[in-house]
């Protein structure tokens, strides 16, 4: 059986490495005295899945978090992990899957809200009527340039909010990357714990189902 | 947390460090008449691996109306950045300024982190020198096994706790928290504390002062529920410590000195522990630690009923500070270890006599064969160099003994491949050892015994480390230092020196520097003491005395050995200090 958690990633846990958190969760799991699977290789590891991470410093209300285990229902699971994991890294949610739902595979994109001290541009919008959007990414230490027209799914500007659906997966746009390029050619005004993810989406007949929905399916 | 700081913590590696939130905080809130620091002059790191950090930091909060706080030696990225920022160094938990606390205690662990605590100083804008501080300062104390002979950095602060910090720091917290209504100056606190507080030194009144110590381990405190680290620490697990003190006399071994008289912990009293710890802390290892573990009295009876409670929990053991005299292999088998690591320190039986190591050739032999039985794959060696009467045939035995685990292996018949590590480090001669009148060999001599020895371990699947020999003689300088090496710290911290400890960062030629343009030669502090001398700490009575660890060296110059003083007392002198163990 799967347990599938929705999670926050907030506040002090922004600061925390996706590796670090996953060590944070396999404790509380251990906390809790939940009944993990594990592989069965030579280095016995927990069977456990997470979705794409988000950048260092950017928060999230939408982390999925899979846990193959027995004998525990979603409601115990939720008020077992709750009280063992940091407050900033708390359950919203849980739910039970007779299989791995397998979302790092299928997630394909995310919502995020930037929130700016200055309003933002309204323009900002215009970049989603282009046929192609050129930006400077950083890939391994060296700077490059990539048309990121195709990972961007829509932009919404809303006084000092952005709200920005973008790829996530297997094609992933970094929202760090883009909200910098933001930052230097609008002249919002932003960090990056200004961003928080609100949602993470899977393709069905090319529509957007959010993964909350997709799980009941 | 400031906007300015999160900003901040976004440019630099591993921000995880300095925003705390681990699992098991105690109540930052709770109402308090003191609020305490916990200072640790390294890395984030390695001040939560630390065992007495744990301890202290747990115990401090426990104590009603005191809440204490941590803040570890930030990275050279963001004391950088707080520099530029005009930012002071503050504490992990609220954030706080650290000249804002009641009291800070810093955890001094060994020689090469005193530069930090002047880079810790600098970055929270508090004057390095206690005597330059005014009252709107906090009262600052240092503790920590530096404490053994704390005069090199003693100036830094108001007093030095010197002893178990279970003892001393919590009655100098409690005496605080109680006076702090009478407004004393620190002056007048310091003269009722230095009656007040076992073993507390105070450097502008030059008290003698005798060690606190512990009388009962087994009823001491220890905490259950301890902190959760958010990233990746370098001991990434749950210790719980089963005795304190070491029976063995090792003759180069501070530890085994400081921490005497031996106490232990009951196997009941271990077992509850390992089981909330393993239950609070959700951790995959569980470390039974100690200065020699396989000393404890009950080893076997506890291992046996820890191994079943961390089983049941997926838990692994670690039993580090094994002895090759007293090695189980059963035990070991219990473990079922890949790798184990173990100390001759020298090369041959004649060496290992002069320095108290009490074990022979067989002992080493019949070890590793039970090692081999077990399927050992990776098998680590310690030994020291620079030992006082050390020639070419002990660089040979050590050599000798890669060889002999070898050849074991091959007669055991096994398939599997074998690495072996030796490591050498060089000697230190430590205050309160009974090489503390000894000298240390030369810089030259010790690069070439290095290279003599890496001529001779040229041996398939065996693989030579060296420990640098320039910071091993720095620490042999700060060792047996004295208040004049105050100035010369300061120096080489405002060159540049921080985090000596970490061979990217070390400079030795700066450190060369700043001796000189202080006027000390460093060779005063390694060169051979005479045994008349008066002793930079003897104001701290530690225990030991004096006329044992003298009696001590002559005996090793005779190649005598002194038995473990588990089954007969040798008379060191520690147990006029609690009870030892019996």
């Amino acid at each position: 059986m799967i347990i599938v958690i929705k999670h926050v990633k907030a506040g002090d846990f922004s600061y925390v490495s996706h590796l670090d958190t996953m060590d944070v969760l396999h404790r509380t799991l251990k906390r809790a005295k939940i009944d993990v699977n594990y592989s069965q290789g030579f280095v016995k590891h927990m069977l456990t899945y997470a979705t794409t991470p988000i950048p260092l410093g950017t928060q999230s209300v939408a982390e999925y978090y899979s846990v193959d285990c027995n004998n525990i229902t979603p409601e115990e699971f939720l008020e077992r992990f709750n009280e063992n994991v940091p407050q900033d890294l708390r359950a919203v949610s849980a739910v039970a899957k007779p299989k791995n739902p397998n979302l790092a595979g299928n997630v394909t994109a995310s919502d995020f809200l930037v929130k700016c001290k200055n309003i933002v541009p309204v323009e900002i919008e215009e970049i989603m009527d282009k046929d192609s959007y050129m930006i400077d990414l950083t890939k391994k230490g060296e700077i490059i340039q990539k048309d990121i027209r195709g990972m961007l799914f829509s932009i919404f500007v809303d006084g000092k909010n952005l709200w920005i659906r973008s790829a996530t997966g297997n094609t992933n746009l970094r929202i760090d990357s883009f909200v910098k390029h933001l930052i230097k050619e609008y002249n919002i005004e932003t960090t990056m714990n200004d961003i928080t993810r609100l949602a993470q989406f899977v393709q069905l007949d090319g529509k957007f189902v959010g993964v909350d929905d997709y799980l009941k399916l | 947390m400031t906007n300015e700081l999160k900003d901040i913590l976004l440019q630099v590696e591993r921000p995880a460090r300095y925003v705390g939130g681990e699992f098991n905080l105690p109540d930052m809130q709770k109402q308090c008449k003191e609020r305490v620091c916990m200072c640790f002059s390294d890395k984030y790191e390695i001040g939560m691996s630390n065992i007495g950090i744990r301890i202290l930091y747990h115990m401090l909060n426990d104590m009603d109306d005191v809440v204490c706080e941590r803040c570890f030696a930030p990275d050279l990225d963001l004391a950088k950045l707080l520099k530029e920022k005009n930012m002071p160094l503050f504490s992990i938990e609220t954030k706080k300024d650290l000249k804002e606390f009641d009291l800070i205690g810093f955890s001094v662990q060994f020689e090469l982190q005193y530069t930090n605590i002047a880079y810790m100083f600098d970055l929270a804008n508090i004057p390095y020198y206690a005597k330059d501080r005014g009252e709107e300062f906090p009262l600052i104390v240092a503790g920590g096994p530096c404490s053994v002979n704390p005069m090199p950095y003693a100036d830094f602060f108001d007093a030095i706790l010197v002893g178990d910090g279970e003892v001393n720091l919590k009655q100098i917290v409690e005496l605080h928290k109680e006076l702090k209504d009478q407004h004393l100056t620190k002056e007048e606190f310091l003269k009722i504390a230095v009656d007040k507080v076992d073993g507390l030194y105070v450097p502008r009144f030059k008290n003698k002062t005798k060690r606190a110590i512990i009388q009962d381990l087994d009823k001491a405190y220890f905490p259950t529920k301890i902190l959760v680290p958010n990233c990746a620490i370098v001991h990434d697990r749950s210790t719980i410590e089963l005795f304190r003190g070491c029976a063995n006399g090792c003759r180069f071994c501070q530890a085994c000195f400081y921490y005497r008289p031996i106490r232990e912990r009951k196997v009941d009293t271990l077992v509850e522990y390992a089981k909330r710890l393993m239950d609070s802390t959700g951790y995959e290892e569980l470390s039974l630690s100690s200065l020699s573990t396989s000393d404890y009295s009950g080893l076997k009876e506890l291992v046996d009923r820890i191994k079943k409670e961390a089983d049941e929990r997926k838990v692994k053991l670690a039993v580090p500070s094994l002895r090759l005299d007293s090695f189980e292999a059963e035990i070991y088998e219990e473990l079922n270890g890949a790798s184990l690591t173990f100390a001759p320190e020298a090369g041959t039986q004649r060496l290992r006599n002069v320095i108290n190591k009490n074990i022979s050739e067989e002992n080493i032999t019949s070890a590793i064969e039970g090692a081999m039985k077990n399927n050992v794959k990776n098998v680590k060696l310690y030994f020291m160099i620079g030992l006082p009467t050390e020639t070419n045939e002990d660089l040979d035995g050590i050599a000798k003994i890669a060889k002999e685990v070898l050849w074991l292996h091959k007669k055991s018949g096994t398939s599997k491949i074998i690495n072996i590590t030796v490591s050498t480090s060089v000697f230190i001669p430590k205050p309160l050892t009974p090489f503390q009148w000894e000298k240390q060999i030369t810089l030259e001599e010790m690069e070439a015994k290095q290279k003599y020895l890496q001529e001779a371990l040229r041996i398939k699947n065996v693989r030579y480390n060296w420990h640098d020999a320039k910071t091993s003689y720095l620490e042999a300088v700060f060792a047996r230092g004295d208040e004049k090496l105050m100035p010369a710290i300061i120096k080489a911290y405002e060159k540049g020196c921080v985090f000596d400890s970490w061979s990217e960062c070390f400079d030795f030629d700066k450190w060369m520097e700043a001796f000189k343009e202080c006027g000390i030669n460093m060779d005063d502090y390694t060169g051979a003491i005479p045994e008349d001398k008066v002793l930079p700490w003897d104001v701290i009575d530690n225990g030991v005395t004096k006329a044992y660890l003298l009696k001590e060296k002559h005996l090793a110059y005779e190649g005598v050995t002194t038995p473990n003083c588990m089954g007969k007392c040798n008379g060191c002198g520690a147990s006029k200090l609690g009870r030892c163990f019996e």
